[in-house]
């Protein structure tokens, strides 16, 4: 099950950019989603929960428990970027395997936890494949297996699918919803698609200029 | 503007690139052509003399002992400077830019002065002594190619996405494991780059060690220190041999430089 997100009268300043007394609560088992124009934001809001800013101002709890003086490499996120940042230098296979390995995981744990990983994202077949000869949709799944590889109750979503086609974007907002429901873990996903914030989240929240200026139930969502 | 036009415009445009380049290889490539012209008659009996061998032995020794201590001192200072919030960061990257202006000779006399100082003297009384011996050789080399070392690794730093390492930070990776498995790794081929090219200014550096070091035949003798004494007493000759050996250890180091790119790229691409 996931872990609640919590954000309350969080500030940030980057440059002369600054995000202005965020207060926000993301339920259990929720997909949430950020919905904002470019500039608003919002990968500053994923990336501040994740700990790559330290705020200003405010509180940040994953689970009820206070983050903000934890590094990133002990919240327990799983992150995915838009360009999704795919280690060049590694297989598909290592890239997913970094985080277990990183973490000490035993061999064969880590072995385990990456064949589990390539099956369930239908990835086998390239795990020796380096990351610039793969097509976007495999970038993306290889993406989501290296993000959820140490089993994270948190999943932040920066634009995961606006470099995607219209077919592999239906198909991949099929797995998210799938993974979602095997794995209930919480999602957070920002995104500045209208049509894509309806039709995946449970609530979309939406960010102008630094402040999250309203937050609705979606009740469009499929169900 | 028609796609004719256009395509004429990129064809000139090509014709012009094409004559410069040609117009700066033969201005290059003459004085290359000057140097062997005149250095390959007596290369047999420069390169196997007493003397060049001598120098040949220093410069190695001083260009690589440099080398290593300018590497390990630029990676973690490139490092600070584009992946820290270190203080004065801005300040900091000028300061170092700042001596790539200055003439080496100048560098040579700032390092004089320093070690000829009570500083310097306190150091010698404990046995370290810079002005006029080896260790003078390394320590000019040094100040001239730490500020180039730290400025080629902080350009190879610069152009990784510092969210790599964040995204590794998210799956377990300390700030050093992210360096180490993901900067490192990604930089490997301009950081072999760096260190060659760092070696081989350090084996033709010439104006610091003059300044701080003198040249003193078969005692404090470099490669170049070696052209300068040739030169010196009228043997030209001499000089040109031994810069054409200059020139093969350039060449060598380049064609080395490239293997070990390729290796470098081969075994990240698990070829």
């Amino acid at each position: 099950m996931g872990r609640t997100i919590e954000i309350d009268h969080f500030s940030v300043s980057r440059g002369t950019f600054e995000l202005q007394d965020i207060s926000l609560r993301v339920e259990a088992g929720e997909i949430f989603a950020v919905l904002g124009q470019t500039g608003a934001g919002k990968t500053v809001l994923l990336e501040s929960i994740t700990g790559l800013f330290p705020g200003s101002a405010g509180m940040v709890r994953i689970g009820g428990r206070p983050v903000m003086s934890i590094p990133a490499r002990e919240r327990g996120i799983g992150f995915v970027y838009q360009d999704y940042q795919l280690f060049p230098h590694m297989t598909v296979a290592r890239n997913i395997s970094y985080g277990p390995r990183t973490c000490h995981y035993s061999k064969a744990a880590a072995r385990k936890r990456t064949e589990e990983l390539l099956r369930a994202f239908g990835i086998e077949k390239i795990r020796d494949q380096y990351p610039d000869t793969l097509s976007g949709g495999e970038r993306q799944r290889t993406a989501f297996a290296r993000a959820l590889a140490l089993e994270p109750e948190v999943l932040l979503l920066d634009e995961p699918f606006s470099a995607l086609d219209e077919i592999t974007k239906e198909k991949l907002y099929r797995e998210l919803e799938s993974l979602h429901e095997r794995l209930a873990v919480t999602i957070l996903f920002v995104t500045h698609d209208r049509s894509e914030a309806r039709r995946l989240a449970d609530r979309v929240g939406v960010i102008r200029e630094g402040r999250l200026v309203s937050v609705e139930a979606n009740t469009e969502k499929a169900v | 503007m028609d796609m004719n036009s256009r395509n004429k415009n990129r064809g000139l445009f090509s014709i012009f690139s094409i004559v410069v380049a040609l117009l700066v290889i033969f201005f290059i490539g003459s004085a290359i052509a000057a140097i062997i012209i005149k250095g390959l008659p007596c290369f047999a009996e420069a390169v196997t003399s007493e003397e060049i061998r001598f120098a040949c032995g220093l410069s190695f020794t001083t260009a690589t002992i440099s080398t290593v201590i300018v590497t390990l001192l630029a990676l973690p200072t490139a490092y600070a400077l584009t992946r820290t919030n270190m203080p004065f960061k801005r300040l900091s990257g000028v300061l170092v830019e700042l001596t790539l202006s200055l003439p080496y000779l100048l560098l040579g006399l700032s390092l004089l002065i320093i070690f000829s100082s009570d500083f310097g003297k306190a150091l010698k009384a404990y046995g370290i002594k810079i002005v006029f011996s080896k260790a003078g050789i390394v320590m000019a080399q040094i100040l001239v190619n730490l500020p180039y070392a730290v400025v080629l690794i902080r350009t190879a730093f610069e152009a990784v996405d510092p969210r790599m390492e964040f995204i590794a930070g998210t799956l377990g990776a300390s700030e050093s494991r992210a360096f180490l498995t993901i900067l490192l790794p990604i930089t490997e081929s301009s950081l072999i780059s760096a260190f060659i090219l760092t070696w081989s200014r350090a084996l033709g550096e010439f104006g610091a060690t003059l300044m701080l070091v003198g040249i003193t035949r078969m005692k404090t003798e470099t490669l170049p220190g070696s052209i300068y004494l040739s030169i010196s007493t009228g043997n030209n000759d001499t000089a040109m041999a031994t810069a054409t050996l200059m020139l093969l250890i350039s060449g060598v180091t380049m064609a080395a430089a490239n293997l070990l790119n390729q290796h470098a790229v081969n075994k990240r691409r698990g070829r």
